[in-house]
């Protein structure tokens, strides 16, 4: 008897395209009733599992399965908020869902094998699951071992698919498990508290305010990170410095020298320094040497670069980035762009990825110099999350068929990987420091040698400086000119996106799935608006202000980066479609009620606060120990209840410092 | 088999060893502290004690005031352009100030420790470096150091006077360095009435007078916030 096989993609263009490649083109494509977008893709098959095989392959269209308080819940004024933490939970198909569910159903009736396609990842592995209890409800023998399988693939390329087909794997309950605890805790907490703020708050706001106002345990931190960006501008106070140049004329060219010292915020103590430099009369050169010096390609691409680049070379936001590089995916031009790992596998044919682009395009000649010797393997980062490879083109792609954007995108990545597998750019660099008085003064000249990546990816800048004149160790001269120069210090800028995402990713909160929606969130609540950055005129050495790193303060910079993927699996083309092509990088200034939000809670002076990223960078860890098998959801689930029930207790104790803030802040500052 | 000495032996033991440390004592001193301690116990230990003691008081009323161990009177004179001081003077710090980083910045640096970041599991790190694509060899200069300091000084005459840390001086910082520590100056530069501090003329021998030192960090915020606000030409007063 031949074997029928059910296999289910997460949406329906990878459905087709996993129909199409496997089947050959030979495909019979039928109605789903009641849903338009969803189609059963019927073919032969021959896995290697299972022998031949008939096959439909169809789609759900994001997460299956819907949760929510059960009724008697539901409504904001049934019951304290506070209940919401305890209270049962529903899950149930909604409507929208109903015809693909029963899609399901119907399919899974008679297939003996029930075959998992949806995306490799943390929630994916939970749609599975979904996909699992829908189907097994009708056909119990898929619960058997073996019966209910998965594929683990990367990109929609033809070889990649059908090699994936060939060796599929167990779902992963764990991280399925994983994801259920994150919905589970988002919607208690975020109920809760939602609720419980809204009410508390709503009577003091107007108009458009006058709507929910939400609490998300991602959102908060978010959200306070601008707050707190935005109140260290408005507190700034510039303060003047004064710093030492020296001039000296050589060879027909003029080297400026800079101060070791870089600047004093003691007039004083430089006028005596000073002083004393120019009762020595003659500098003395203490050091020349040159040394080869390269500027290094790029790290292979992970989202988190691929949004901030998004941001500041495309200005584009990262949620447009992010769907951008979706439909490039779903379309099978680039791998899958959710990834942390920014190091290629060692057995991957990565000349093969580059021929393919040898076929057109501005990077051709480019291409075809790697493979004519040119070729030079990787960088490896630190990071690999075992799941994905980083970001590359997987096909060639003639430009015509994509949009604009998607175009803009498309070759950010192409170029990426095509830097990555080039060499370094090189140089040589000349140092030369002198004594003058009791005081070190250095310059320094570039000489670009070798471009080698640059020439692929422009946006990376490497140029030579001005030629230095020869100097000799121990040469003594009396320098053309030396004098006191003042500046003062400038506020920082207000938090760019490119800011905001490495802020999130360094802090863990949000993972590489779920920082762009965490954005988009805050400015769709209007927690935060974004307004391009003011000209600011560039600055050279010369000129009189120079902005102060702030301390770096002395900690252990680990990259853990927790990983659940709590993005809302809905349909493509999902709400916030934000136009990209904005000129200008763009800046997040807090709303009124930002600000308010944020102080509120920041002023119930609790040692945790909801708008500091521990809470959340713990649940982050948690989830992570799940997929391990650390920890399980339950009690994951039970531990951060408990965590968030004592923040909730002492926030009803506190409520009159948020309405005090709101007062302050939205109230007082209106009209 | 340690012997009683007597209280005469002990106060010339105890006397020698301050003064060879720098720190003089004066009568008075002295017969404060004899009463503090049992004669019995070795010497050594009594010797460590009274140094212990010493680098806790006002050096005004504790130290001698021999003429070659304090600082001339004219010390701050801007008109002198330079002068060398000969010879070993003792001096205590009362007050010191970072004068390499802005003093808001050091404000927000405080006002992390104060939201508990410092401590390990609760850091924010604000500051996402990004990645430093050049040659390896080449060192990376982000570290959170402070300095260059300017301290003020003051020997055991009362006489003060405004130093300046040339190259760093190990034991100079605000965690390591408190209000009262006690400095051996020897044969320092004097440019226009500013100490220039340099490793080999500074010891550090420490200590602390614990009522200023809790006062000067009470306050320092403050005093940061206000020195940041402070008018254009940012002129310190001598």
């Amino acid at each position: 008897m031949v074997t029928k096989v059910l296999c289910v993609a997460e949406k329906p263009s990878i459905a087709k395209a996993v129909a199409n490649h496997l089947s050959g083109n030979q495909v019979t494509t039928r109605n789903v009733t009641g849903n338009v977008y969803t189609k059963n893709y019927e073919f032969h098959y021959n896995f290697a599992t299972w022998g031949n095989c008939d096959v439909v392959m169809t789609s759900v269209a994001g997460h299956l399965l819907s949760h929510d308080f059960a009724s008697q819940y539901r409504s904001w004024r049934s019951c304290d908020p506070s209940a919401l933490f305890e209270a049962t939970i529903d899950t149930f198909v909604e409507d929208g869902k109903k015809a693909i569910s029963k899609n399901i159903e119907v399919q899974a009736r008679y297939a003996q094998i029930l075959y998992i396609w949806t995306d490799c990842d943390r929630e994916g592995e939970n749609i599975g699951s979904e996909i699992r209890d829908v189907a097994t409800k009708i056909n119990q023998r898929l619960r058997d071992p073996g019966k209910t399988v998965r594929a683990r693939f990367s990109n929609i390329e033809r070889a990649h698919i059908i090699d994936a087909a060939r060796n599929p794997v167990p779902l992963d309950d764990a991280q399925a498990n994983a994801v259920a605890s994150r919905i589970e805790l988002d919607l208690r907490i975020g109920a809760s508290f939602t609720r419980n703020l809204t009410l508390s708050i709503q009577h003091m706001l107007q108009g458009e305010e006058k709507r929910v106002v939400s609490y998300g345990s991602c959102q908060f931190p978010t959200l306070g990170f601008v707050v707190e960006r935005y109140f260290r501008v408005r507190n700034f106070l510039p303060e003047p410095f004064w710093t030492i140049k020296v001039m000296h004329e050589k060879e027909g060219i003029k080297v400026n020298f800079r101060w070791a010292r870089n600047h004093l915020f003691d007039r004083m103590v430089v006028v005596i320094l000073f002083e004393r430099c120019l009762q020595a009369k003659t500098a003395k050169v203490t050091k020349v040497s040159t040394k080869p010096t390269s500027k290094w390609k790029p790290l292979p691409l992970t989202t988190v670069e691929l949004q901030k680049c998004g941001s500041r070379f495309l200005r584009m936001d990262s949620h447009r980035v992010m769907q951008l590089a979706e439909q490039l995916y779903q379309r099978g031009w680039i791998s899958y762009p959710r990834t942390e790992t920014d190091q290629f596998d060692r057995g991957m044919d990565l000349r093969a990825l580059v021929q393919k682009q040898i076929q057109g395009g501005p990077w051709r000649q480019f291409a075809q110099g790697l493979l004519d010797g040119g070729f030079s393997a990787p960088r490896n980062g630190r990071n690999n999350d075992k799941a994905h490879p980083p970001i590359h083109p997987v096909n060639f792609v003639d430009p015509s068929v994509l949009t604009h954007e998607e175009q803009r995108v498309h070759e950010f990545v192409v170029r990426r990987f095509l830097a990555c597998c080039s060499q370094d750019a090189r140089g040589s660099k000349t140092d030369i420091s002198i004594l003058y008085g009791m005081e070190t003064f250095s310059t320094s000249g570039l000489v670009v040698l070798e471009r080698n990546y640059l020439d692929v990816y422009p946006y990376d800048k490497w140029t030579s400086s001005q030629d230095l004149p020869n100097f000799r160790e121990g040469e003594v001269f009396e320098p053309a000119e030396a004098r006191i120069h003042d500046g003062k210090t400038s506020p920082p800028g207000y938090l760019t996106e490119p800011e905001l995402i490495s802020l999130m990713d360094v802090n863990g909160i949000g993972t590489d799935a779920t920082m762009a929606e965490h954005i988009a969130k805050i400015k769709e609540r209007a927690y935060v608006e974004t307004r391009p950055r003011g000209r600011q005129p560039r600055r050279d050495d010369e000129d009189v202000s120079e902005e102060e790193q702030p301390f770096k303060p002395e900690v252990a910079r680990g990259r853990g980066r927790g990983r659940t993927a709590g993005r809302g699996r809905g349909g493509r083309g999902g709400g916030n479609a934000r136009g990209g092509g904005n000129s200008g990088v763009q800046e997040f200034i807090p709303t009124t009620l930002g600000v308010a939000l944020i102080e509120g809670y920041e002023n119930m002076g609790f040692e945790i606060s909801l708008a500091k990223p521990f809470l959340r960078k713990e649940m982050e860890l948690k989830m992570k120990a799940i997929c391990e098998g650390r920890k399980t959801g339950r009690e994951v689930v039970q531990e951060t209840i408990d965590q968030y029930r004592a923040v909730y207790a002492r926030t009803q104790q506190r409520l009159d410092v948020l309405r005090a803030s709101v007062q302050r802040y939205v109230v007082a500052g209106n009209g | 088999m340690a012997t009683t000495a007597s209280t005469s032996e002990v106060k010339n033991a105890i006397s020698q060893y301050l003064t060879s440390k720098n720190v003089p004592p004066t009568q008075a001193w002295l017969r404060d502290f004899l009463p503090s301690i049992r004669l019995n116990t070795p010497i050594v230990a009594l010797q460590k004690t009274a140094l212990f003691r010493i680098l806790c008081t006002d050096l005004r009323s504790s130290v001698s005031q021999a003429s070659s161990a304090v600082l001339p009177s004219d010390i701050s004179a801007p008109e002198v352009k330079e002068r060398r001081l000969d010879g070993a003077i003792t001096v205590q710090v009362l007050d010191f100030e970072d004068i390499g980083h802005s003093r808001w910045s050091q404000v927000e640096n405080l006002e992390a420790v104060e939201r508990g970041e410092m401590t390990k599991g609760r850091e924010i790190i604000r500051v996402a470096d990004e990645e430093t694509n050049t040659d390896p060899n080449h060192t990376a200069t982000a570290e959170a150091s402070s300095g260059p300091h300017k301290l003020l000084l003051q020997d055991a005459k009362g006489t003060k006077v405004y130093a300046f840390e040339m190259e760093a001086v190990s034991g100079v910082g605000v965690q390591q360095l408190a209000i009262g520590a006690k400095l051996v100056l020897r044969d320092v530069l004097v440019a226009r009435g500013v100490v220039m501090l340099q490793a080999r003329s500074v010891e550090v021998l420490g200590g602390k007078v614990e009522a200023w030192d809790k006062k000067w960090r009470g306050e320092r915020k403050e005093m940061l916030k206000r020195k940041a606000g402070m008018r254009e030409d940012g002129g310190q007063e001598g």
